[in-house]
């Protein structure tokens, strides 16, 4: 896990790389990579790679980045984990690569070398990469299927620029400012900047699931190698050979695969712990998987204390269950706002979450960890968001004549008027579900200029119709990969990576996992919702009831109690915590 | 020591069970603490194989299933072991003995039964022995069983096949004259797409024109496969065999470059041995028994069935590798001699 940045001065026209760019933009990753730190300049100037490390698997110098093959030809900056990495090097080995070290990022060098571009279908993990190829003048750019690890871009037609944050970029001093009026309305609309946007015009990111060149004629080739939409599709042909195998028995199977990989590690793997099934179920898996219960960590806040929020009392319990080193950590709210700070000058963009995943973080890394699993994931694979249930019902119900101007007619609530608007396809009621502003509040957010040009070019029906391209069959597939492709990549994942990461803290998710994806496509499909409850019984001792029949609920934190939120309309008044956000982020 | 073996098919029956089911018998009755082994089949169908000494085998069981039941009312008991050699035959079994050994293959045993007596009968049984570990453990995730388990694998007569070369009635038949030949063999039916012939047929494209897929065996699937090839522009690479007689089968593993079955619903694979046996290179799932039958990845690669990449670039390495046909070092872990020992070992267990 780590920090990287590359620079590619291609264009004819283009000024050397600058040593003070790269330098400026890996010394703002640090916290990514505090173990170790390189940068690597081309001869001729036109190339360099900087690189954070923060030392998981071989933690020798020969880890260290950017790093060369054995060749000294190919080289790279890499961050994130390669869980399959020892079965690729087998097969390299086999097929007469050497190696320098018992690196992933090595294993990375000598794929490209005998696989090219197609390599990104064999790596198992989470991945964001750029490989210098001196021979062909070229870079190959790469990022994991599903956006677990960010990368972004900036790319004004003579220069090429990366790095794993758009805070680290802009430190580079070369990139203006200029807000993206897309990125900005994107933010207003979901609460998280959708991808490819960010919020500044200058930078995008590179999509989940993508690979490119970089040479001498700029970005081209670029290539989308998985999309969950796809998978689910695939698993629709696949669906038989889901119904050979007892439900749970193939949840358990499959998600302790997907656990033995993640748990792959020179330093010790802890666990997030709440009271919810997915993080439970995935802690007693991974007691099985290695015979020792992980170090786990929950949160606890005395705001929440006896109400339903409070997830310590069952997770403290569980922890005794399974003989878990178990922490229960107070935050409070004279720590929030102390740490209020420095929790928005980590914030890689603006978001309205986090915060709960910078403090287990913090929780985490206090005990000295390095490395923590968790659940996250769990409830866009196994369909437990209320969505699951509400879009289907949004999306039959606004189909039906009249139905829909009734609708608006008799409403109050204002997404309830517009149903009729967007209720009718699939993309516009996810935008109904998920939004925490509609359209018609932008102008007054963000001006009316701003918001009708961000809206045109954010064109957030097409983009979020884009995620169920193609169509996987089905009310449950087509959720799936909505929650998969934009909830989840936009908001969770990129939150967080941005709060652990500030506390150098590697945060892996066994439940996003593409292999898991394909494997367990074919029986998610048939059996929907229920493969929640085969999940709580998959492990040896199945999840007690008092754990696994809890009503659920969000891992949040007393944000409208700590800042005083006005009240917004909205139960956890996360309309005025986006203003609070969209005002204190820089 | 007398034993019973109830089971669905053995002598006089086709297939991967019933030759299984011979094995074991023979094995059985070569132990030196076995006076009888008495067998009740379900089913007979073809040619009787000679019958092992110390092996009576009661034909008329065959008839029916009255048939099979007035048997087994008047077998002459008692019996040391009795062996109920398929699952569905458990409630029969427990007519006879409290706690028979139950025999698990693969399918048959991954899920839940139909019949709620079974599901019962299962947890009291006197011991679980499975062909894979794979079986082994999706059995006990469902069953709750708990009791003593053991791992019996298939074995192979490597004498039956061997290193041939290439005949050329077959290379003629199936026009694979320069090609190189890949190849899945097993039964071409909807119920067992699971194969994972589709997986490889989607790779076809992606390789060199020169290299061919022969799919041997027939079935109720053949049709819309040779419909998939002709959609893919790969019909004229893709040989299908259809039925084919018992005593080609060896010639046609020799036909191969390569076997490739990226499965998901193979208790142990059989088919892997037998390409082994044949010095064919295999690749195998590992998402199934196949593993088991490549022990791990050591006699041949693994790949996850789901992932094409994987499959394709199992194949061009193995392809590009062109060791040539050799029979692997470790495959005599499957012998007979060995198949042998490890059931004595069980029965030893059990007296």
């Amino acid at each position: 896990m780590c920090g990287i940045a590359a620079l590619f001065a291609y264009g004819t026209r283009a000024p050397r790389v600058d040593d003070g760019e790269i330098e400026a933009i890996t010394e703002r990753m640090r916290p990514r990579g505090p173990d170790a730190g390189g940068i690597w300049n081309s001869p001729d100037a036109r190339v360099a790679l900087g690189a954070r490390r923060l030392a998981i698997i071989d933690l020798t110098d020969e880890g260290t980045q950017p790093m060369t093959d054995v060749d000294g030809d190919l080289r790279i900056v890499f961050n994130g984990e390669i869980y399959n990495h020892r079965d690729l090097r087998a097969r390299l080995q086999r097929l007469g690569a050497r190696f320098h070290s018992a690196t992933d990022t090595e294993v990375l060098l000598q794929l490209y070398r005998h696989d090219g571009p197609s390599m990104v279908e064999l790596l198992r993990g989470m991945f964001a990469f750029a490989i210098w190829d001196p021979r062909l003048r070229r870079m190959f750019v790469a990022r994991d299927p599903y956006g677990i690890k960010p990368l972004y871009i900036s790319d004004d037609g003579q220069t090429f620029r990366a790095a794993s944050t758009v805070k680290a970029l802009l430190a580079g001093g070369r990139i203006a400012r200029t807000h993206d009026p897309a990125g900005v309305a994107g933010f207003w609309l979901m609460g998280s900047v959708p991808e490819p946007h960010t919020i500044f015009q200058a930078i995008r990111s590179v999509g989940a699931g993508t690979s490119f060149f970089v040479d001498e004629r700029g970005i081209h080739n670029t290539r989308r190698y998985f999309t969950i939409a796809d998978t689910l599709v695939r698993g629709v042909r696949d669906e038989p050979a889901a119904n050979l195998v007892d439900p749970h028995v193939l949840v358990r199977e499959l998600v302790t695969d997907s656990l033995r990989h993640h748990l792959i590690s020179d330093v010790p793997v802890g666990a997030f712990l709440s009271s919810g099934i997915d993080s439970s179920a995935l802690v007693a898996l991974a007691t099985e998987a290695t015979n020792q219960p992980p170090p786990t960590v929950t949160l606890r806040f005395e705001e929440f204390r006896g109400r339903n929020f409070d997830e310590a009392p069952l997770a403290d319990r569980f922890a005794r269950l399974i003989g878990s080193d178990h922490v229960s950590r107070l935050v409070t709210r004279d720590e929030f706002l102390t740490d209020l700070p420095k929790l928005f000058d980590a914030m890689d963009q603006p978001s309205i979450d986090g915060s709960n995943t910078w403090f287990v973080s913090k929780a985490a890394a206090e005990r000295g960890l390095k490395v923590a699993i968790s659940g996250l994931g769990g409830d866009e694979l196994f369909g437990s968001y209320p969505s699951f249930r509400d879009l289907p019902r949004i999306v039959n119900a606004m189909r039906v004549p009249l139905a829909a101007s009734a609708a608006s007619h008799i409403a109050r609530n204002p997404k309830a008027k517009a149903l009729a608007l967007y209720g009718r396809s699939w993309a516009g009621a996810y935008l109904l579900k998920r939004a925490l502003f509609l359209p018609d509040d932008l102008p007054s957010l963000m001006g009316a200029d701003a918001a009708e040009e961000g809206l045109k070019r954010l064109s957030m029906i097409a983009h979020i119709a884009a995620a169920i391209q193609p169509d996987p069959g089905s009310a449950f597939g087509r959720v799936a990969a909505l929650e998969a492709s934009l909830y989840m990549r936009n908001q969770l994942l990129r939150d967080t990576d941005w709060a652990s990461m500030a506390h150098s803290l590697e945060v892996r998710t066994p439940l996003v996992d593409a292999t898991l994806l394909r494997q367990i496509a074919p029986l998610l499909l048939v059996e929907q919702q229920r493969c929640k409850q085969h999940f709580a019984n998959s492990p040896r001792e199945p999840l007690p009831e008092w754990l696994s029949a809890r009503r659920k609920t969000g891992f949040t934190v007393p944000l409208a109690e700590w800042m005083h939120l006005p009240a917004d309309g909205t139960s956890t008044r996360m309309r005025s915590w986006a203003r609070v956000v969209m005002d204190r982020w820089s | 020591m007398r034993i019973l073996h109830l089971g669905t098919d053995s002598f006089g029956g086709y297939g991967g069970i019933a030759l299984y089911n011979r094995e074991l018998i023979a094995a059985m009755a070569s132990h030196p603490a076995v006076d009888e082994v008495v067998v009740v089949p379900r089913i007979v169908v073809g040619a009787m194989e000679p019958l092992p000494k110390n092996v009576t085998f009661i034909r008329s069981a065959a008839r029916g299933r009255l048939a099979y039941l007035n048997v087994l009312r008047g077998l002459p008991r008692p019996f040391d072991l009795v062996i109920c050699a398929h699952v569905n035959l458990l409630p029969l079994a427990r007519m006879i003995t409290k706690y028979p050994l139950l025999m698990i293959y693969g399918i048959e045993a991954w899920k839940r039964l139909r019949d709620p007596l079974s599901n019962r009968l299962v947890r009291s049984v006197g011991a679980v022995v499975s062909i894979s570990d794979i079986t082994l453990r999706r059995f006990l995730g469902w069953s709750g069983y708990t009791g003593s388990t053991h791992l019996l694998p298939n074995s192979i007569r490597a004498e039956w096949y061997g290193i041939r070369p290439r005949n050329r009635e077959l290379m003629a038949r199936y026009r694979l004259e320069g090609k190189r030949v890949l190849m899945t063999l097993g039964r071409v039916v909807a119920a067992e797409r699971y194969k994972g012939f589709d997986e490889v047929l989607d790779i076809l494209p992606a390789l060199d024109d020169d290299v061919s897929y022969v799919i041997a065996g027939g079935g109720n699937d053949v049709h819309r496969l040779q419909r998939r090839a002709a959609a893919l522009g790969v019909a004229d690479r893709v040989a299908f065999t259809g039925l084919f007689p018992e005593q080609e089968k060896a010639d046609l593993y020799n036909l191969a470059d390569l076997y490739v079955m990226p499965s998901r619903g193979e208790g142990f694979g059989f088919v892997f041995l037998e390409a082994m046996a044949c010095g064919v290179p295999v690749i195998a799932s590992c998402l199934d028994g196949g593993r088991e039958a490549v022990r791990q990845g050591a006699l041949g690669p693994l790949v996850d069935p789901t992932s094409t990449a994987e499959i394709r670039c199992a194949i061009t390495d193995a392809l590009a590798a062109g060791g040539g046909k050799r029979i692997p070092e470790g495959l005599e872990f499957f012998s007979f001699e060995n198949f042998e020992r490890r059931t004595h070992a069980i029965i030893d267990s059990q007296i």
